[in-house]
């Protein structure tokens, strides 16, 4: 187990700068995610960690090391791919026992090792096949036992459920939850999904266009997103957010007065953002046309019409109204996000 | 339906004569093979009293040109393998590298090696019999092996790179995190995957230099050292020649590289074409 630190992390590939001097502490035993939309930079910084990219500018360091100079086999680190990468020509056990192979383990320890992460993994009934024989989830428990094997420092994660279905990805969800809490390895895990990263994490960092946009907990990021991206970005559905005037501790915008507890200068044009189970349909409040109602058994998802503006709405209820209905919106002051129109900064 | 079966017509429309057009010189020479001296030019489309005493006289070495059957053979035999076998090492170290390892100047090597096929093999013949004087190999079996390699190395390396490249990249990533230095990347992750191109490639060496006449005319003259691609072409020196002993001759040096293309044809197909369209 270890700390990971990157320190003003630069990358350009020729002249194209993908990321712009990222500083992250990686505590020991932490499960961090680097979420963000394609192209953010999130996966080129776990190659890096890896050892499979060249380090621009900047400084790694794995453990108080600095790694940047050593190649991926010293740095002890262990990593799990999209697409699996297990080798095809190998059943199971090689598969697993590979790196305890190369590092001239015997062979007695190698079959302990592979026998510990298969228990773990109840991979046991599966050890004489080869990749092809197996199933998606599988292939990708033999692609974590792989790691576990060779009890790293870290274990890197590079979007490892993208290519499961959607069943199975809740599934594996929990169970590299439940291996992290019971390895207690540091681990990255890069993903694109918000919803893997919301759940998993101990923290978040969320990436956009080759920077940090925000780094916190889950819930920090998702009750105080430091930005509009953030805001937009973390949560599903998405928050609503359109854009007004500051006047009288009120929003103006959409031709209604929208409540806010939140303060900017009179007079100054902002963004209000609200989460779709922060709009309460009542008597009182904005008045809204209903577009859609999409029950989903436990909750039920809204979408109403201010003005132009489209709005999602949670609701715990089993509304009755159906498309074309007027229904009134009442906001929760405390739970109104504001953003500087400008900066997309919460003010 | 009825459309269905128009359209398996006409494939077999050019099927048939296709096959003929192939059967038909290989027949000729069974044909030959298996008539006495006399009956050989008789045009009957079977001999009257089918024979196989020709194939006795080859294999016991009972005619002038046959002296040397055996030797020649193996000779043809030795050069054939050596040339796959070399040919194999050069084309999958220089695909490794190119592919995988992605070395400076490798695309500059691939269009090198493409260039290569510009220039006609017999143009090189006499630059390579005078490299080959110049080095003492004349009259070796080594200079036609070289020669060969030459020849088939170019589009060797083409065929394995263009393997190499569909071979995912997160293999040796996943090897490299794993521990692998490049040789045992290459010992223990690449050449396996790779064995269908490589038995694919080896056969193509093979019976490129199993079947090469105009180099080993060349640079091979001792009745010892030729192969018997040479030694079947002495058999035309004579006004009077021994047909039927030609083909069966020509018959038995058939055999062998049928044997191998039969039993490697799944390679063949699959090898020689994967890479050119995506699975």
């Amino acid at each position: 187990m270890a700390a990971v630190s990157f320190s003003q992390i630069q990358k350009s590939f020729g002249k194209t700068a993908v990321l712009h001097g990222i500083s992250l502490d990686i505590s020991d035993g932490e499960f961090m995610v680097l979420v963000g939309p394609s192209g953010c930079g999130k996966s080129t910084l776990l190659r890096m960690l890896a050892g499979l990219e060249d380090i621009t500018g900047g400084t790694i360091a794995i453990d108080g090391r600095v790694v940047n100079d050593l190649d991926s086999k010293d740095r002890d680190i262990a990593m799990v791919f999209q697409s699996y990468a297990l080798y095809p020509h190998m059943t199971v056990r090689d598969n697993m026992g590979f790196s305890l192979k190369l590092r001239k383990d015997k062979p007695a320890r190698i079959a302990e090792g592979v026998a510990r992460a298969s228990r773990i993994l109840n991979l046991d009934p599966y050890l004489d096949r080869y990749p092809r024989e197996l199933s998606g989830g599988q292939r990708q428990r033999v692609a974590m036992g792989r790691a576990i094997v060779r009890d790293p420092k870290v274990f890197l994660f590079d979007e490892p459920l993208s290519n499961l279905d959607a069943k199975l990805r809740v599934a594996m969800r929990s169970e590299i939850k439940a291996l992290h809490q019971r390895l207690k390895t540091t681990t990255v895990y890069v993903t694109h999904d918000q919803v893997e990263a919301m759940t998993m994490a101990d923290r978040i960092a969320v990436m956009n266009e080759g920077r940090i946009e925000q780094l916190g907990e889950p819930l920090e990021l998702y009750d105080r997103p430091a930005n509009l991206f953030v805001a937009q970005f973390i949560g599903s559905p998405a928050m609503n957010v359109f854009e007004g005037i500051f006047k009288n501790n009120h929003i103006e915008a959409l031709g209604a007065r929208w409540p806010t507890s939140a303060r900017a200068a009179e007079g100054q044009s902002v963004k209000y953002g609200i989460r779709p189970e922060h709009l309460a349909l009542g008597a009182d409040g904005i008045a809204a046309e209903v577009e859609v109602v999409e029950p989903m058994g436990a909750e039920t998802e809204v979408l109403v019409k201010v003005g132009a503006q489209t709005f999602t709405v949670m609701t715990h209820g089993r509304p009755t109204f159906g498309p074309g209905e007027k229904i009134r919106l009442a906001p929760q002051a405390a739970h109104a996000h504001l953003f500087d129109a400008a900066s997309g900064r919460r003010l | 339906m009825n459309r269905r079966l128009l359209s398996e017509a006409k494939l077999w429309l050019i099927a048939i004569p296709v096959l003929l057009w192939t059967l038909i010189p290989i027949y000729h020479i069974f044909l030959f093979s298996i008539s006495t001296k006399d009956s050989a030019f008789s045009g009957a489309l079977w001999p009257k009293e089918p024979t196989l005493r020709n194939f006795g006289t080859v294999f016991r070495q009972e005619h002038f040109y046959l002296h040397h059957f055996w030797n020649q053979i193996w000779n043809s035999l030795w050069i054939a393998v050596a040339t796959g076998l070399i040919t194999l090492l050069v084309a999958t170290c220089a695909a490794f590298s190119i592919s995988r390892l992605r070395v400076r100047g490798g695309r500059t090597v691939m269009n090198a090696a493409l260039f290569t096929y510009f220039i006609p093999a017999a143009f090189l013949a006499v630059p390579m019999y005078k490299a080959m004087g110049t080095y003492g190999l004349l009259n070796s079996r080594w200079s036609l092996v070289l020669a060969m390699v030459t020849i088939a190395a170019p589009y060797a390396i083409w065929v394995l790179k263009q393997a190499s490249d569909k071979l995912p990249w997160e293999l040796d990533e996943a090897a490299r995190i794993d521990g692998a230095t490049p040789m045992q990347l290459f010992r223990l992750v690449y050449l396996p995957l790779m064995v269908p191109s490589l038995v694919a490639i080896f056969t193509y060496a093979l019976l490129l230099a199993w079947n090469e006449y105009l180099y080993a005319f060349l640079l091979l003259s001792h009745e010892n050292t030729i192969p018997l691609a040479v030694g079947l072409g002495h058999f035309l020196s004579s006004d009077d020649s021994p047909w039927e002993i030609l083909m069966a001759t020509a018959l038995v040096y058939g055999l062998p590289p049928a044997a191998i293309y039969y039993a490697f044809r799944r390679y063949m197909v699959g090898g020689l074409t994967s890479g050119a369209v995506k699975s």
